[in-house]
């Protein structure tokens, strides 16, 4: 009880010295530091990502805190996204009306269908030229010409933070120096670029195990609900172990009015394929659009030499640390010892410690569902019905066949006359000859579970909801099949493995389609729905 | 008979939220454990009465209740325990591994709805239809009570876990009117490692923490099934279906009529609008167990934990949809399916866990899965305490003392008992916030331009001591009285449980309502008291 008195004076205290402070006048602001307590830029190049050799040493600080004093592992990541408004094509040409998130920064990766996601050097670039509707309108589409894509290779070389400008007001005080690029942003160029500018699916993420992760969503509003003052926020699926502060659940949390920003902050969590969405109204905005996925790539990726030794290098820090009596623990060691190694060039999906989930390509695969209906009474004012909700058209990163197989990113025209980015990946699956593909499937589907089949290769599930299938004994739990399902709110990794050059040859095509037959369709068109193709490279 | 009421609930929703709201905030702390009445002997009837829903409708359902009271109820530390002659889901039959269990169903439904019966999946059951007593009649899956007649089911409990129950009779109506339940059987050789504490890793202190903040013990037992790994500190039961107002109408409409058996109410197309678990729809769930405006309603779903407690999962599937349950701030290691514990086959001595991890746990019709779930605040970057060694405040200034996992579990009566240690003292915004230290990563915009949520404990950090220090004038209180999660009392870090396929948060088209409600994770400083 003391206690509690004496910190009930100190806030009183705290709540007089702070009442003297104003508030800061910028309302949309990125932050992407380029040094931090756990990646000190005088120890670390935090604009690359370093190879593993061991665990991160720590020692006390002046602050009583744990702070890297050698061997620092990871580097610093950051995005920004939108979260407003737009359009999408569907296979069969309607035009449809989207909650959506949107590119703000990685504009080329993303074009590319890359993640958006870029080191402090690269997101800390101002930006030049840019107009509404960009990656599209950057790169000459006209009005009305859909399908005028794929883009060009050599158009809008721009990745960093959309607004980014220099800080004035910081520079004429002597608190920065000249060009100042410290988080302040011109929000006329994040109005010109963000507005009407949401995609299906949301921006792609990917980061790296030790990574922080900085990602600020700048809520631009709905242009085309002006009733509706909607916050949004990000909700990270499946972060273990996390804040109520940064899990982007309204009711638990704060949530962005539109005009400002706000920054989310994650430490890497262990590897795997997770996603993201907006937890506001989820019914309504995941139906309308906003969804997304974000992967974590191991660190095995960035060990040289033996896995085995490398996942029992691993053991020596405490926060990944498997200890198989932790129920919790989801890769311990294998039991069987493979003599696989990583020459620091080969990829994996989790910190396997055999090579059991290494892969030559890797693919998103986010399984979604539109009602028409839903989203028309959506793009007006009136309260949308959930009893009757139901999916018409059925989708694989925001595209019905036959756009699965659309190469490059889609265009949509929007209520503004000009053509805007709106659906970025398409999901053909490009398997070199003799190689294996990682695909990394998640569903977000709002109103049922949703089935997809492999006709050819057999799919090896490796790992559900961003684990790896491995009993606390060390035994891989993988099987074979040819069909996985998943509701919303859940993912898995699957391998397609293409290395029997006998069987699976170069000009092969198989299906990865739905057997939900009905699920094959585009709205009224009899043809279409969940389905892509695999190629033999 | 009272007429069904269905009212025309979006007029009146602004006037519902707000009565909800109310309801919801001035309800006294509610939380959740496992209820349910003890055996091995269970009376059971099978009658109609009307459910609740927070649109303001009542809608007429089946349900299983006693027949007379039971023997007991359990766990002991739930008070105000009661049981009716219908309820929905119908009652928790708590036995024990070993224990011959004899259920007596009496079928008190209108005569027009006809036979019903009780199905035990994964039991080995002799049915008085055998016995001749009391009479039954042997229908397609099972033995059958006829209006008024009663039927008994006998097994032995042979293995530990959480299993389904439900009507073996006309299913896709009865199940729809809500005849279905749980049966839990507790393991009859509790690990010794469970006395020993919790959790494996850390053994010894979980109960000494609890002791120490004089928290009853509300468990059923301190094992899920005879094997260590499967030890908790806490347990919660979801059991999830859907209702289609239609066809309760449809069967009430039908229920005066005279003639046995003759209802005749098609199951199909099916729309359901009600999305129930453990028959409530949020809000309602999160009110007490056995609140006295839900009288057939009396379980709820309202999960508290402290950092570092094994909590038990027991998911149900009922109704006849899949429901995709997210479990936020955490995976769920699945124990066992059905009361099947998955076990890694080579170790035979000490066979490891091999069910998944899962983040989304989904609920099949008739499926059962018994999960662990855990929260630390491990691997966060920053201190969720919000601690300060330059505070003047003690609390402020408490020691983190690694254990051979990195947690601070030395002194269970500490408030920062499982602390994950590596973090401790680390400030996660740039500048101070009161009594916390500034000098981490980030930068929170004007408070002006945020929204609080309703169970927002007003700071970023966990507990009413940080939650104090950290706000100033900077606004991320609330405003005080419209919250369900004081920062000055429990500032917990809520986490939504909720279905994914998201359309099933919703009561009749209103959102919010349907599968969902609020997990909360309280420091030490909050005692959680689930005796309602």
């Amino acid at each position: 009880m003391v206690n509690r008195k004496i910190s009930r004076i100190c806030f009183v205290i705290a709540l007089m010295s702070f009442a003297s402070m104003t508030a800061s006048a910028q309302s949309f602001q990125v932050q992407c530091p380029t040094t931090t307590v756990t990646h000190p830029s005088k120890l670390h190049d935090n604009n690359s990502e370093p190879s593993y050799a061991g665990p991160t040493n720590l020692a006390p600080n002046s602050q009583g805190f744990l702070a890297p004093t050698a061997n620092v592992n990871g580097a610093i990541k950051c995005q920004q996204i939108s979260g407003g408004d737009g359009f999408a094509t569907m296979a069969d040409g309607t035009q449809t009306y989207l909650f959506a998130f949107g590119p703000l920064s990685g504009l080329k990766d993303m074009a590319d269908g890359k993640p958006g996601t870029e080191f402090p050097n690269v997101f800390n670039t101002a930006s030049t030229g840019l107009k509404p509707g960009d990656p599209a309108t950057a790169n000459g589409i006209v009005p009305g010409t859909w399908p005028g894509f794929p883009l060009p290779t050599n158009a809008l070389p721009y990745n960093g933070a959309v607004g980014l400008a220099p800080d004035a007001d910081a520079i004429a005080g002597g608190l920065c120096t000249a060009p100042c690029l410290d988080g302040h942003v011109d929000p006329r160029q994040v109005m010109d670029v963000g507005v009407m500018n949401g995609n299906i699916p949301a921006p792609l993420m990917a980061i790296d195990e030790d990574d922080e992760f900085f990602l600020t969503l700048t809520n631009v509003g709905m242009v085309m609900r002006p009733d509706l003052f909607e916050q949004h926020t990000v909700h990270f699926h499946g972060y273990p172990n996390a804040s109520a502060f940064y899990d982007g659940v309204p009711d638990a949390s704060v949530a962005i009015n539109i005009g400002g920003s706000f920054t989310y902050y994650y430490l890497a969590p262990d590897a795997g394929t997770y996603f993201w969405h907006c937890h506001i109204t989820p019914p309504e905005h995941l139906q309308m659009g906003m969804v997304g996925q974000i992967y974590v790539r191991p660190r095995q990726n960035r060990w040289n030499g033996d896995l085995y030794a490398g996942l029992t290098t691993q053991q020596g820090d405490l926060r990944t640390r498997c200890d198989s009596r932790d129920i919790l623990c989801s890769n311990p060691l294998p039991r069987v010892e493979t003599g696989a190694s990583n020459d620091g060039s080969k990829k994996y999906a989790y910190n396997d410690g055999d090579g059991s989930t290494r892969y030559d390509v890797e693919y998103p695969l986010q399984i979604h569902g539109f009602d028409p209906n839903f989203h028309f009474v959506g793009m007006t004012f009136n309260p949308e019905a959930f009893v009757d909700m139901k999916d018409k058209y059925f989708l694989l990163n925001g595209r019905s066949y036959p756009d699965t197989v659309t190469p490059g990113p889609l265009a949509t025209q929007s209520t503004d006359g000009a053509m805007h980015f709106s659906q970025p990946l398409p999901s053909i699956i490009n398997i070199p000859a003799g190689g294996r593909a990682l695909l990394r499937i998640s569903d977000l589907d709002v109103t049922e579970y949703q089935t997809l089949a492999s006709l050819g290769i057999p799919m090896q599930v490796i790992a559900l909801n961003a684990r790896l299938l491995r009993d606390q004994a060390g035994n891989n739990l993988y099987y074979k099949t040819n069909s996985i399902t998943l509701g919303g709110g859940e993912s898995l990794d699957v391998i397609l493995d293409a290395s029997d050059t006998s069987k699976y040859q170069r000009g092969d095509v198989y299906y990865l389609y739905t057997p939900n037959l009905d699920h094959l369709s585009n709205d009224a068109e009899n043809f279409g729905g969940l389905m892509t193709e695999v190629r033999i490279n | 008979m009272r007429a069904i009421n269905m009212k025309k609930a979006t007029l009146k929703m602004p006037l519902l939220l707000a009565i909800m709201l109310a309801a919801l905030l001035l309800a006294p702390a509610a939380f959740a454990a496992v209820p349910g009445i003890t055996g091995p002997n269970l009376k059971l009837t099978a009658q109609a009465e009307y459910l609740t829903q927070p649109d303001g409708s009542a809608i007429y359902s089946w349900g299983y209740g006693c027949n007379g009271a039971p023997s007991g109820f359990a766990p002991a530390a739930v008070s105000g325990a009661f049981c009716k002659n219908m309820q929905v889901p119908g009652p928790t039959l708590i036995v024990t591994e070993g224990q011959t269990v004899v259920v007596t169903l009496t079928n008190n439904l209108p005569s027009a709805a006809g036979n019903t019966s009780i199905l035990f999946p994964g039991f080995n059951v002799s049915t008085s239809c055998k016995d001749a007593t009391p009479v039954g009649q042997q229908g397609l899956l099972t033995c059958e009570a006829v209006p008024g007649g009663s039927v008994s089911y006998t097994f032995t409990a042979t293995t530990p876990g959480t299993r389904a129950y439900y009507s073996g009779t006309q299913g896709d109506l009865q199940m729809e009117m809500g005849l279905y339940g749980a049966i839990v059987v507790l393991p009859s050789h509790i690990p010794s490692t469970c006395s020993n504490g919790l959790p494996l890793t850390n053994p010894g202190n979980n109960a000494a923490a609890k002791a120490q903040s004089g928290e009853t013990d509300f468990r059923l037992a301190a094992a899920a099934y005879d094997h260590p790994s499967t030890c908790y500190d806490r347990e919660y039961m979801f059991q999830f279906s859907e209702m289609d107002p239609r066809i309760h109408r449809e069967a009430e409409q039908q229920s005066s009529r005279t003639c046995t058996g003759c209802m005749s109410v098609a199951t199909e197309p099916y729309v359901p609008a009600y999305f129930m678990i453990n028959g409530r729809s949020m809000p309602d769930d999160m009110d007490p167990n056995y609140s006295p405006q839900y009288p057939h309603q009396p379980y709820n779903g309202n999960p508290h934990l402290h950092p570092g407690e094994l909590v038990l999962l027991r998911i149900v599937g009922q109704g006849r949809w899949q429901h995709p349950f997210h479990e936020h701030g955490n995976h769920v290691r699945v124990l066992a399916r059905d009361g099947n514990l998955i076990l890694s086959t080579p170790d035979t001595a000490d066979p490891n866990l091999a069910g998944p991890l899962l983040f989304t746990t989904t609920t099949t019709p008739g499926q059962t899965i018994d999960g662990i779930y855990y929260w630390t605040g491990k691997g966060l970057n920053w201190d969720p305490y919000g601690h300060n060694p330059a505070s003047g405040d003690p609390l402020a200034k408490l020691t983190c003392t690694p254990d051979a996992n990195g947690y601070n579990t030395g002194t269970p009566s500490a408030i920062n008992y499982f602390e994950w240690c590596q973090d401790h003292n680390k400030p996660v915004e740039t500048a101070p916030f009161g009594d916390v230290s500034g000098g981490g990563p980030v930068t929170l915009p004007d408070p002006n331009i945020l929204v609080n949520g309703t169970w927002f404990g007003g700071s970023p950090y966990l507990g009413p001591n940080a939650t104090v220090r950290a706000v100033g004038s900077t606004g991320t209180t609330p405003p005080s009285g419209t919250i369900g999660n004081s920062p000055t009392e429990e500032a917990a870090f809520a986490f939504m449980w909720h279905s994914h396929n998201e359309r099933e948060i919703t009561t009749n088209n209103i959102f919010p309502g349907g599968m969902f409600m609020m997990m909360l994770v309280d420091s030490r400083e909050f005692v959680i008291d689930e005796s309602n």
